[in-house]
């Protein structure tokens, strides 16, 4: 029974992992209906900047968020402004895809250049250090990162939900053209809704830095699992990204433990599988979704 | 590349150009650049030092060795700058290769052009198993490390937890790519064999960020000793959540990769690490009288480079490319078949190399008496610790 809780208490810390890194992705997917390639690398950015920061400063790496998060956020709005922007009007929107792909390997490469191939530890400040809850334990770092994504998950939906910015996201994502008439500048909420997007994901990676060491390639453990939650959750929805989280986080560590690690991955898969073919609008999506009508 | 390849090679020429009349090339091919630039370079350092060598002392049959650089980033490259190598630089032998991928690949080419190839530091069993004639390895390879840590078990760490072999529980876990699981499976093999109780073979992606539900799975199966076969974070990402979950079998033997380097050990920490044990090629803590001419090689490379080896595949390679040079120069010419026949020939005895190992060819062309090293990290360095003959540490087993 005490493994048994263990299994299900790790599930969700790994949920809350997943989570606070598919967030922006899905927000990004949502509103600007680009699927981020790169988004595994803004981690890896953000987890080296945490690095640098934390290490060059001698500070707590959470304290390092205040100067992360913005500078993921100038890393998405130039993303979206330079290199999404210009091929918004090509003539097939994939390509836009291809650009994130380009930028991607770009990234990693140019962490070879400056890092080289080797893990870099952000020093973790006692947060791996471990918690005990009634019968299980866990990381306090874990517990953070839990915390940290329903927070981020919450805020950015009441973000979206009550705020005049965020109402003008929303009304971009369902009709841009009709956005545009009311007077919305549809390329600057674009622009916006980017950069918040990887601002999420700067956030995630200040909390995940003390707790996997860096290394250019990162992004990449992290990534596919994402765009599974993102399916999963329905696109383009926050909490759906959330529960899509947890559950995968639960589906990885159960089957992990009675099933066996090499085949964790194919029941993760499969469950992923099932799910789209019984709802293929994932968990949390309409059938057909008002943000579907549109370019 | 080729650019500054061919700078690299008149500057390597220039400087050491003395009283040797003619020139003979051999091709270096590893990743220079990209994912695996790290420990290319490092490997290409061994080979590099060993063509000094060899040219203050003559060089081979009275001819200056010219290095000329091949970058193999990719396998596609690697056939690439093979294929160049061999026909536009016309070098009469390559040396490489450090990846298996890239070996596999670019040997093909060599093979059919008919020239020598000389794998120094590729592990992969299927490097040497595919017949080749003009294909000759002179490291140890996935085999030898199954096998290493298997004999470590029998040999030293069951007797001292007190049990026969066949009461030792071992649990084996690898990434699972090729690498991984070639060498789980030798260890499974040679494991049976020799009557160890193997509780579980599990395989997972290197790339996982969660192995908790692993080390619960191997903390309920009571295993006495865990055997990883691993990459770098998976190897840090083992140990943390092991530690953290409060598991501690009586031994955990690494292979390769991430349980050799530095950085694992500051990762995880030097109090988590100690004590765990690593199956890899031959590092620098080695007994010396074992190793005739390792320190030597320390202090060259420290000259040369400004700084310590960064792991030992430059020591590898160094003595793999020593060996050949070594052999050649007692032949007569550079036509293929005299190369093969040269190195068909040698026969260096363990105990008289750089890295301990001996080297003579056999079956496939693989260097039937190199050997892996057992090592285990104690007070943050890892040392030594088995065979006996090269340890510089006692073996330190359930303190």
């Amino acid at each position: 029974m005490q493994t048994f809780l263990q299994i299900i208490a790790n599930g969700l810390m790994l949920g809350g992992l997943f989570a606070i890194v598919a967030v922006g992705l899905t927000l990004i997917f949502g509103i600007v209906k680009v699927v981020n390639f790169a988004h595994g690398e803004f981690l890896m950015v953000g987890m080296y900047a945490t690095y640098l920061l934390t290490t060059g400063l001698g500070v707590h790496p959470y304290a390092t968020a205040i100067a992360v998060v913005p500078i993921l956020f100038v890393l998405g709005a130039l993303t979206q402004r330079f290199l999404i922007q210009p091929l918004m009007n090509a003539r097939d929107e994939h390509i836009q895809i291809f650009a994130t792909v380009g930028l991607s390997t770009a990234l990693i490469n140019l962490a070879l250049l400056l890092f080289g191939a080797d893990i870099a530890n952000t020093p973790n400040y006692q947060l791996r250090s471990q918690v005990e809850i009634g019968p299980v334990r866990l990381l306090q770092g874990q517990l953070w990162v839990f915390l940290a994504a329903i927070l981020l998950v919450t805020g950015l939906q009441l973000f979206l939900k009550r705020t005049n910015i965020g109402r003008a996201i929303r009304a971009t994502a369902q009709n841009r053209a009709a956005a545009r008439l009311m007077g919305i500048n549809d390329r600057f909420v674009y622009i916006l809704t980017f950069g918040i997007g990887a601002a999420c994901v700067g956030l995630g990676s200040a909390l995940i830095a003390p707790l996997y060491p860096s290394s250019p390639t990162i992004g990449t453990y992290f990534v596919l699992i994402a765009f599974v939650v993102v399916v999963l959750g329905g696109l383009g929805s926050i909490p759906g990204a959330f529960f899509g989280a947890l559950l995968i986080g639960l589906v990885d560590a159960l089957s992990g433990f009675y099933i066996g690690s090499d085949l964790r991955e194919a029941v993760v898969f499969g469950i992923f599988l099932v799910i789209l073919i019984l709802k293929p609008s994932g968990l949390f999506g309409t059938r057909m979704s008002l943000s579907h009508v549109s370019p | 590349m080729r650019l500054s390849s061919i700078l690299a090679t008149t500057a390597t020429a220039a400087l050491i150009a003395g009283p040797l009349a003619a020139e003979v090339k051999f091709g270096a091919l590893y990743p220079f650049s990209g994912q695996l630039a790290l420990l290319g370079e490092e490997s290409a350092r061994g080979v590099e030092l060993a063509v000094e060598e060899v040219n203050a002392n003559g060089g081979v049959q009275g001819e200056e060795v010219v290095l000329v650089r091949g970058d193999a980033v990719d396998n596609n490259q690697a056939i690439g700058e093979a294929r160049r190598l061999i026909s536009r630089e016309n070098v009469v032998a390559i040396l490489g290769t450090y990846s298996s991928s890239r070996s596999i690949a670019a040997s093909q080419v060599a093979e059919l052009s008919g020239i020598p190839y000389f794998e120094l530091g590729a592990v992969a069993d299927e490097v040497t198993g595919r017949d080749l004639q003009y294909l000759f390895r002179t490291n140890p390879t996935a085999e030898d490390m199954g096998r290493m840590s298997i004999q470590m078990i029998v040999d030293r760490i069951a007797p001292v937890i007190g049990k026969d072999p066949s009461e030792v529980r071992v649990g084996v876990i690898h990434e699972d790519s090729s690498y991984g699981t070639s060498v789980a499976g030798h260890q499974e093999r040679f494991g049976e064999e020799a009557g160890l109780e193997i509780v579980t073979v599990q395989g997972y992606p290197a790339s996982t960020v969660d192995m908790s539900s692993l080390v619960l799975d191997l903390q309920g199966r009571e295993v006495d000793v865990v055997m990883q076969t691993s990459y770098q974070n998976d190897s840090v990402l083992f140990l943390q959540q092991a530690n953290e979950a409060g598991f501690k079998p009586s031994a955990i033997i690494g292979g390769g990769g991430g349980y050799s380097m530095v950085p694992t050990a500051e990762a995880v920490g030097t109090d988590v690490i100690e004590g765990v044990f690593d199956v890899d090629f031959t590092q620098y803590t080695v007994d010396p009288s074992y190793a005739p001419g390792m320190e030597d090689f320390v202090a060259t490379y420290r000259e040369k480079y400004g700084e310590e080896p960064r792991s030992g595949h430059s020591l590898n390679n160094y003595v793999g490319a020593m060996a050949i040079f070594g052999a050649l120069d007692e032949a007569d010419g550079f036509e293929p078949d005299t190369i093969l026949a040269a190195v068909e020939a040698v026969d260096i005895p363990e105990g008289e190399t750089a890295a301990g190992y001996g080297v003579k060819f056999g079956d496939q062309n693989q260097n039937e008496r190199a050997k892996m090293m057992g090592m285990q990290w104690q007070d943050g360095r890892l040392v030594t610790v088995y065979p006996e003959e090269a340890a510089t540490s006692e073996m330190k087993i359930g303190e």
